[in-house]
């Protein structure tokens, strides 16, 4: 199988799983008792709730009002938000990119940052360096994120007053008093990106470390290795051509395993550093029972993480040409 | 026929003696098995520990005990070791009750989830098919899925939550991973030789899944178990930090959030430490104890 062809049977498989979710989503907030909780709040005004009641269709039979709803999903249609009365998407919309941003710059660097670690700890092996990091790793690894996110806001933001306590924009460059330039609206969202990044990605990175160290301590013992020492091949060049190579392997497989952790790391660090992304949205909207807001941003961020792991799918087979499916 | 029966079942009684002692003996080998089970066994006993406080005085319970003296936030006194919080209440008896949850928590979810997957992984290996088929699908759109957005989705839509809700919703996410590493077991011994002749004899399906394999996958099992408490216990206290938990269970993660909310996160380090350490240190404890376990499990890992 070609690897367009393997990508397109997972993207067919990532519609049909976007699918299933929407319709769980659709039943469990339908099947509610009440009056069809999802879609109208109490505190909405007669003329809102009858508008909303039509465009779902809810004086409809069930089956016509799913029919309804998968015809408003894919006109990007989610309803309207009980608490900031707006659309849905519109509102969403703004709140994806700061996500994206986040997880995807962490993800990225974790990786980076456990390949190496991973590689070099392994290569000097048995050593002061493999026992301080191996349990370095295994607090990282379980350390609340939160906990960590809350202590480190503690130290730099509150007692060493080095970066901003929250949020993602400084309120006075982006057009509160003056409309500053790009380089220094990207600056800005730099420094307010620096302590979350830094948490987001110490919480994730252990785990590729340790899988890093133990696959490279398997490669080791490979006859190709001992081959390459008796071919008298420069150490640097065994341990990154011919050991790092092949021991990244399960590090990889990890990567689209281990989104869906990497995923709950990221939304506990955007509510503890206020950042404006679709994990703190869902959060506050699922504590105050904002439903359409709460059910878009599910069904956002489910998309976001089906492409997350297609990519990481996609570079496996790219990496690994074994991989045929 | 008495006596016979009696031998026998003296040897099968001997049989599983000495097979705990040589479990014993492999799992000692491994020094932070070994820590962590020490660990375990420190915060079981406090665990047991948070009925004394309580009965001491009325101002000690975690939840509704407040100090009518103090009747705010304050730092560690004689009365109060750790504290108090922001309306008063004893911050270490809550520390106590904190790891009651924490256990009760952790190991409830991790043997519910590891039951399931246990379950779902012997019949889907073993039966194949369409059960198999969908077994598998639901658990991999389950293991793509991030919990915790699944677990606000659910609980917004429930309205409020208990701590039996969290748990229960914990092991629903937990099973897939377990299922599957138990399906690939059960796929290679159902190829063996005594498998074989036990279908040749005559045995049902139920019998050879339940006698003849699962036996065999328990031990794996039991290494899902603990590495999936440590998941549990972080897991319950992320949720009960972002809000999502059951406000009248004192959890780790509840005076967490409790520090969080009520805007003490920068002036209390007596509030926001002590919590963030317990879980720190008995998820590890968990996750040593897997990795003591793993050596038994995989040969490979042995020292030679």
């Amino acid at each position: 199988m070609s690897l367009a062809k393997f990508v397109a049977k997972r993207v067919l498989e990532i519609v049909v799983t976007l699918f299933i979710i929407a319709t769980l989503v659709f039943l469990l907030f339908r099947l509610m008792p009440g009056d069809a909780s999802s879609v109208v709040a109490a505190k909405m005004t007669p003329e809102l709730k009858e508008i909303l009641r039509a465009r779902f269709g809810l004086d409809k039979p069930l089956w016509q009002q799913y029919l309804i709803y998968v015809k408003n999903l894919l006109h990007g249609e989610f309803g309207t938000s009980f608490y900031w009365e707006g659309d849905v998407f519109d509102i969403l919309k703004a709140r994806m990119l700061p996500t994206v941003l986040l997880f995807t710059t962490g993800t990225l660097l974790a990786y980076a940052l456990g390949v190496n670690l991973g590689r070099i700890i392994a290569w000097k092996r048995g050593g002061k360096l493999e026992y301080g990091s191996t349990l370095t790793g295994l607090f990282l690894r379980t350390m609340p994120m939160f906990w960590v996110g809350l202590l480190a806001v503690w130290v730099f933001s509150y007692r060493l007053d080095l970066f901003p306590v929250g949020g993602m924009k400084t309120p006075e460059i982006w057009g509160a008093t003056v409309e500053a330039g790009l380089l220094t609206k990207i600056l800005d969202v730099a420094y307010h990106l620096f302590l979350p990044l830094t948490v987001y990605t110490l919480a994730i990175f252990a785990g590729n470390m340790l899988l890093m160290k133990n696959s490279m301590l398997e490669t080791l013992k490979e006859d190709y290795i001992t081959t390459a020492r008796a071919k008298g091949l420069p150490e640097k060049k065994i341990r990154d051509h011919h050991a790092a190579r092949n021991a990244m392997l399960p590090v990889v497989t990890a990567l689209s395993l281990g989104m869906a952790f990497s995923f709950n790391g990221s939304i506990l660090t955007e509510k503890v550093f206020s950042w404006p992304g679709l994990g703190r949205t869902l959060v506050e909207a699922s504590l105050s029972h904002d439903y359409p807001l709460a059910q878009g941003a599910f069904i956002l961020l489910a998309g976001v993480v089906l492409v997350a792991v297609l990519f990481s799918d996609i570079l496996y087979a790219y990496l690994d040409p074994r991989i045929k499916y | 026929m008495t006596s016979l029966l009696h031998t026998e079942v003296k040897t099968k009684w001997q049989r599983r003696k000495k097979w705990v002692k040589n479990t014993w003996m492999l799992f000692k080998k491994s020094k932070v098995g070994v820590l962590g089970l020490v660990i375990l066994a420190i915060f079981f006993v406090l665990a047991l520990a948070s009925v004394i406080p309580p009965k001491i005085n009325e101002m000690y319970i975690p939840l509704y005990g407040t100090d009518p003296e103090i009747m705010g936030i304050s730092p560690p006194s004689l009365r109060h070791p750790l504290g108090t919080d922001f309306m008063g209440r004893d911050l270490f008896s809550q520390l106590l009750e904190g790891a009651k949850w924490a256990l009760i928590v952790g190991i409830t979810a991790a043997t519910a989830a590891v039951v399931v997957g246990t379950v779902v992984g012997l019949v889907s290996g073993y039966s194949g098919g369409i059960a198999d088929t969908l077994l598998q699908r639901t658990a991999d759109i389950l293991l793509t899925l991030p919990g915790i957005p699944i677990i606000l989705v659910i609980g917004a839509a429930l309205g409020q939550v208990s701590i039996w809700t969290v748990v229960i919703l914990i092991a629903l996410l937990g099973w897939p991973g377990p299922s599957k590493v138990i399906r690939a077991q059960v796929l290679s011994l159902r190829e063996r030789p005594f498998i074989e002749s036990a279908t040749v004899s005559g045995a049902s399906s139920k019998r050879i899944i339940f006698r003849h394999i699962a036996p065999n996958v328990l031990p794996l099992s039991f290494l899902y178990m603990t590495f999936g408490v440590t998941t549990a216990i972080l897991l319950e206290a992320g949720l009960s930090f972002i809000g999502m938990g059951d406000p009248s269970t004192v959890s780790w993660g509840m005076m967490l959030q409790w520090c969080f909310t009520s805007g003490n996160t920068f002036n209390a380090p007596y509030w926001l430490l002590p919590p963030g350490l317990c879980i720190t240190v008995l998820a590890l404890s968990f996750y040593l104890i897997g990795i003591g376990t793993q050596q038994i499990v995989n040969p490979r890992l042995r020292e030679r």
